[in-house]
C-alpha cells in the first residue's frame, strides 16, 4: 500500500508475544494515519470503562504517511491512549527520529497491551522483534537508558524510554526520546510504566513505498524550497518557540504565579535572546527538519546540558513559579526530562503548591519542610524529584492538581488551573476569550496545541465574544491536529508561514489517494467528533461542565501586567460554549447529535 | 532616503503581499505596523539592522527592519 509501511505490529505484554497485521487500506483512507489511528483502534479496542493503568488499556503508537519522509517536519508520531491524568481520551505527539525508523521497519502503528511480570523493552530492528528483559535498566534515569542503547547498538537505534516517573505510575510522566523529544502530556509515560515497558528501541532499513516518486520529489523541494524562502526562517531558527517569552509577556500571556496575572516584572530575564545568549550552545531539529527549534543549551551554574527549554517549559518552570532566572528554569527542565515527568503538568502543580503556602494552606509541617514561596528554586528542584517518585508531600501534586485540589479543600480548587482535570499550559487566558475558548474545549484537556487562538482574539478584540471567534477556535481544532495525524510537525505552517495547500501534492504523490484541504480538514472534524465521544463513553455524566475552565479566569482580575484590572465575564463563557456546541452540531450539553455523527459518516465507528 | 520593513509569513498578506515595503523614518515600529494596518500585538519580534529592538524604536533612515508575526502559534 503506497505511503504506508503496511503492517501493525501488537504486542501482547501479558503473554510476550509480538504479532504482525495488515494496514486496513481502508482505515488509510478513511483516518489516514498518527492520531487518525490512535482513536480508531482507542475506540475500537478499549474497552469501555477500561482501567487506565490495567492491562485493557492500550498504547498506540502511531506514525504517518509523511513520517519518515524527504518533507518538511516529517518527524512526528503520536501516541494515543486512555489518559491516566484525565480518564479520557490522551494523545501526545512526539518528535525526534523515532517514528522515520518505525516507518522503515515496516509499520504504521504498535500496539501495546496487557501488562509484563517484569520490566521489558521492545527491540525491533526491521523484522527481527522482540521482548527482552529490562530487570536492570528499571529504576535508572532516561538519559542514562537512552545512552546505554545508543553504546550497545548503535547510533541508528531510536530510543523511547520513561523514567522513574513513569515507572511509579505519576499520572503526567512522559516518554523520552532523543535527549529532549517528548511525548509529553496525559499521563501517556504511566501507561507505558504499567505496562511494564521501559523502553522501546527501534531501527529499520526498508523503504517506503511511493505513489508517483517525480511528484513526490517534486511535491517535496516546493515544501523545502518554501521554508527556505520564508523571511522568518532566521529568527525562528536562531530562537525557536521561545520567541513568543517577550510577547507574551507584553500581551499578559506569560503565566505568571499560579496564572495570577499575565505578565512577569523579571519576565525579561527570560526571554528568547537572553537564553540564546546565556546558555544555548546549538540547534537542534528533528527528522527532515529545515527549521531547528530546539535549542541545545549548556548550563555553567548547574554544570549540566540540556535540550531547551522551549516556551512552554519557561512559561511554567519560570514565570509560573516566579522564578527569574534561565538557568534554574533549564535545570528543572533537565531534572523532570530524566525523571519523566512532564514539566508543563508539574510546573502547574507546584505553582498551585506555592500558592496554597502563600494562602497558609499548607506550611512547612505539609511540605515536608519546604519553603514554598514563589521563586524558592531549590524547593522546585526538590519537588520535582518527590513528584516523580511519588516521596512525601510530592505523591500529593503527583495526582495532579485537579485530584490534588479535591483533596485538600479550602478553596484551593478554585485556583487549580486547570480542564477535565489536565493543568492549563502556558497561556494565561484573563482576557483572549478564543483562547480560553480552546483550553475549554481541547480534546485531551487544558492543552494548547489544538487551536492556538491567542493571535486571532487580538486581531479581531479580545474581550469579543462573537461567532466569528468560536469559528476561527473550531476551524483550527479541525485542521491542526492534521498534522499529528499525517505524521508531520506543524511549525512550518504556524511559523515560517508557509502555505498549507503545498502539503497536498506530496500527500497524494506519497499515497496515491487524492485529496485536498477541504477533505482533510473533514477528516480532522470526524477524528474531533470521535475523541468527544471517546470522553463522553468513558466517563458518567460527561458534558458541559468538563468544559468549564478554572474560575480564576472568569473570577480573579490580575493585579498586575498588560491584562491588569481585565476578566471574562461567566455569562460570556456559557455564551461561548453555546455558539460552539450549535457550531459543532453538538447538544446544549455538548455530545455530538445522532444526526452529526450519522453526516460525518461514523456511524459504524461508534456502534 | 525612507526605511525598509519586511514582514514575514501571513502579515505579507496584510500589505498586499509585498515582500518589502517602505516607510518613514522618524516614526516608532509600533506606529508604523499601525499605520499599515497591522495590529502591533501581534508581532513578536522586530529585528532592525539584525539587532532585535522593541516596538517603540524609533526608525532611523536607511533602516531595514523585520517583523515577525505570531500568527499559528505553539
Amino acid at each position: 500500500m503506497n505511503g504506508y509501511g503496511g503492517r501493525i505490529l501488537r504486542v501482547n505484554l501479558t503473554n510476550g508475544t509480538v504479532t504482525k497485521e495488515p494496514t486496513s487500506p481502508d482505515v488509510a483512507r478513511n483516518f489516514i494515519g498518527g492520531r487518525g489511528f490512535g482513536i480508531y483502534f482507542l475506540l475500537k479496542e478499549v474497552p469501555k470503562g477500561a482501567d487506565p493503568l490495567g492491562p485493557e488499556n492500550k498504547l498506540i503508537i502511531s506514525s504517518g504517511p509523511i513520517s519518515g519522509m524527504m518533507i518538511p517536519g516529517g518527524g512526528k508520531c503520536d501516541w494515543t491512549t486512555k489518559a491516566p491524568l484525565t480518564g479520557g481520551y490522551a494523545s501526545a505527539s512526539m518528535g525526534g527520529h523515532f517514528t522515520a525508523e518505525m516507518r522503515y521497519a515496516g509499520l504504521d502503528s504498535i500496539i501495546l497491551e496487557g501488562i509484563s511480570p517484569k520490566p521489558v523493552y521492545l527491540f525491533i530492528d526491521d523484522d527481527k522483534i522482540e521482548l527482552r528483559d529490562a530487570s536492570d535498566l528499571w529504576g535508572k534515569a532516561t538519559f542514562t537508558v537512552e545512552k546505554q542503547f545508543k553504546e550497545k547498538l548503535g547510533e541508528e537505534f531510536q530510543v523511547a524510554v520513561i523514567g522513574v516517573g513513569g515507572e511509579n505510575l505519576v499520572p503526567y510522566a512522559c516518554i523520552n526520546h532523543d535527549y529532549g523529544r517528548q511525548a509529553g502530556r496525559g499521563g501517556v509515560g504511566a501507561v507505558m510504566g504499567s505496562k511494564k515497558v521501559k523502553a522501546i528501541v527501534v531501527h529499520g532499513t526498508k523503504s517506503i513505498p511511493v505513489a508517483d516518486m517525480d511528484a513526490y520529489r517534486k511535491a517535496g523541494m516546493a515544501l523545502y524550497k518554501a521554508c527556505k524562502d520564508s523571511e522568518g526562517l532566521k529568527d525562528w531558527t536562531r530562537y525557536g518557540t521561545t520567541i513568543v517569552v517577550s510577547w507574551c509577556d507584553e500581551v499578559g500571556a506569560l503565566p505568571t504565579r499560579n496564572f495570577s496575572a499575565g505578565s512577569f516584572e523579571d519576565g525579561k530575564n527570560l526571554y528568547g535572546p537572553v537564553m540564546r545568549e546565556k546558555i544555548v550552545i546549538t540547534d537542534k531539529g528533528c527528522f527532515g527538519c529545515p527549521s531547528p527549534c530546539g535549542k541545545y543549551s549548556r548550563n555553567k551554574k548547574y554544570n549540566s546540558y540540556v535540550e531547551g527549554p522551549e516556551y512552554e517549559t519557561i512559561g511554567m518552570m519560570g514565570s509560573n513559579l516566579g522564578i527569574d532566572d534561565i538557568e534554574a528554569v533549564a535545570q528543572a527542565n533537565l531534572l523532570c526530562d530524566d525523571l519523566g515527568i512532564d514539566t508543563i503538568s508539574a510546573g502547574n502543580a507546584i505553582g498551585w503548591a506555592m500558592e496554597c503556602y502563600e494562602k497558609g494552606i499548607f506550611t512547612k509541617k505539609d511540605t515536608d519542610g519546604l519553603d514554598l514561596k514563589f521563586g524558592n528554586v531549590e524547593a522546585t528542584f526538590t519537588l520535582i524529584e518527590k513528584i516523580a517518585r511519588r516521596e512525601g508531600f510530592g505523591a500529593l501534586l503527583s495526582e495532579g492538581v485537579k485530584r490534588a485540589s479535591k483533596k485538600v479543600g479550602k478553596g484551593s480548587e478554585k485556583f487549580a488551573i486547570q480542564v477535565k482535570g489536565m493543568e492549563q499550559s502556558a497561556y494565561a487566558t484573563h482576557n483572549a476569550t478564543a483562547m480560553l475558548l480552546a483550553y475549554m474545549t481541547c480534546d485531551v484537556g487544558a492543552h494548547h496545541n489544538r487551536a492556538w487562538a491567542i493571535t486571532y482574539d487580538l486581531q479581531v478584540g479580545r474581550e469579543k465574544v462573537v461567532p466569528e471567534k468560536v469559528a476561527r477556535v473550531i476551524w483550527l481544532q479541525n485542521f491542526r491536529p492534521m498534522f499529528d495525524v499525517l505524521g508531520g510537525c506543524r511549525l512550518q505552517w504556524v511559523e515560517l508561514g508557509i502555505d498549507r495547500d503545498l502539503y497536498v501534492p506530496a500527500l497524494e504523490a506519497i499515497t496515491g489517494i487524492q485529496r485536498s484541504w477541504e477533505d482533510l480538514d473533514k477528516v480532522g472534524e470526524r477524528i474531533w467528533n470521535l475523541t468527544r465521544l471517546f470522553w463522553a463513553r468513558e466517563n458518567e455524566g460527561f458534558g458541559r461542565a468538563w468544559d468549564m475552565p478554572s474560575p480564576r479566569f472568569y473570577e480573579e482580575a490580575p493585579k498586575s501586567g498588560a491584562t491588569k484590572g481585565q476578566i471574562t465575564k461567566l455569562e460570556d463563557i456559557n455564551r461561548l460554549l453555546d455558539m460552539y456546541y450549535e457550531q459543532r452540531g453538538w447538544t446544549s450539553d455538548g455530545l455530538p447529535k445522532p444526526e452529526t455523527i450519522e453526516s460525518l459518516g461514523l456511524k459504524a465507528v461508534v456502534a | 532616503m525612507p526605511a525598509t520593513l519586511r514582514p514575514s509569513g501571513s502579515l505579507r498578506d496584510v500589505v498586499g503581499g509585498q515582500a518589502e515595503v517602505q516607510v518613514e523614518a522618524g516614526r516608532t515600529v509600533r506606529e508604523t505596523l499601525a499605520a499599515l494596518g497591522i495590529v502591533p500585538e501581534v508581532v513578536a519580534l522586530v529585528v532592525v539592522n539584525e539587532e532585535q529592538r522593541s516596538k517603540d524604536y524609533v526608525i532611523q533612515e536607511g533602516d531595514v527592519i523585520r517583523v515577525l508575526a505570531v500568527i499559528g502559534g505553539g
